[in-house]
């Protein structure tokens, strides 16, 4: 295996790796973003928790179906 | 709004970041450790300008969130420069420095496009949770190429001491982290106490810098290898 081929695998090693670790810490999480946040040592704000505002679901003012 | 303790812990983070940056040019290593330099000074700078935000707008003000996390992604990016600049001082002698940099710029952009991958599906604030979640995948990406490094410390015949500092400093950092983000999402009611550790640990990353660029003599090499044996001994 050429060396431009190992620099291509190992960095997708790492992400699969990372990202799997990340996915077993988190797999008991129900919140989208209940992390931490640790540059410095500034007071971190919460993060954005929850789901976003549900979008509408007409535009314009054109009646809404009746549901069947 | 944050208590006294919480502006203590701000300050003397922000003293120990400078002091990172002292004992570098004190000690002539500013040059080469210079990515591990630039981030305290990046640190130092988004301090002030959080503290400066935080005292205009509020700690629950958007204002604060979004500077907040936006520079939080920010440092983080190069904090993971700072970790691939360990790589090539360690991987010094090898001459594969083109070859790490290349990975290290394959990995970042796998990571960016992973993070809006997912993000793009599960959210419309993309741009704002994109530099969230960024930042977290980032962090769990640095805790891996930190052990990598030091399994590759481990296995080499000598290497400066200073370095094995400053790696196993990270280690412990990322390490924490990982171990922060698993309790919280375990326990989020246990968000609120890991908040107020989280800044301390903070503080721990540039006191353990500081320490190696002020006391740990630059020329001194030692075999992590031989001090692993000799401990389980």
């Amino acid at each position: 295996m050429s060396r431009r081929h190992v620099v291509l695998l190992l960095p997708m090693l790492i992400l699969v790796a990372a990202m799997g670790l990340k996915t077993a810490v988190t797999s008991n999480g129900t919140l989208i973003a209940a992390a931490p946040v640790m540059n410095g040592p500034d007071p971190a704000p919460k993060p954005w928790n929850g789901p976003d505002p549900a979008p509408k679901p007409w535009n314009g003012p054109d009646p809404a179906p009746k549901p069947w | 709004m944050p208590g006294s303790a919480s502006y203590a812990i701000l300050f003397l983070g922000t003293l120990l970041e400078a002091l990172v940056v002292v004992c570098a040019i004190r000690r002539k290593v500013l040059r080469r450790y210079f990515v591990l330099n630039l981030y305290m000074i990046l640190c130092l700078v988004v301090s002030w300008g959080r503290h400066y935000v935080l005292a205009r707008d509020g700690f629950d003000s958007l204002n604060y969130r979004y500077f907040y996390f936006y520079t939080d992604a920010l440092l983080t990016i190069v904090l993971y420069f700072s970790l691939i600049s360990l790589y090539l001082s360690v991987f010094e002698e090898m001459k594969v420095g083109r070859y790490l940099r290349l990975g290290a710029l394959a990995l970042l952009a796998g990571t960016s496009w992973f993070t809006y991958a997912v993000v793009s599906q599960s959210s419309h604030k993309i741009l704002t949770y994109f530099a969230f979640e960024l930042s977290q995948n980032l962090y769990f990406v640095g805790l891996i190429l930190t052990y990598v490094l030091w399994a590759a410390v481990l296995k080499m015949r000598q290497t400066p001491a200073i370095l094995i500092q400053l790696v196993l400093s990270l280690g412990v950092y990322f390490s924490f982290f990982a171990a922060c983000y698993a309790l919280a999402n375990l326990h989020p009611t246990l968000y609120s106490q890991i908040s107020v550790l989280i800044p301390v640990v903070g503080c721990l990353l540039p006191l353990s810098w500081a320490y190696a660029f002020w006391r740990v003599p630059n020329e001194v090499r030692l075999s992590p290898a031989r001090l692993a044996m000799a401990v389980s001994r």
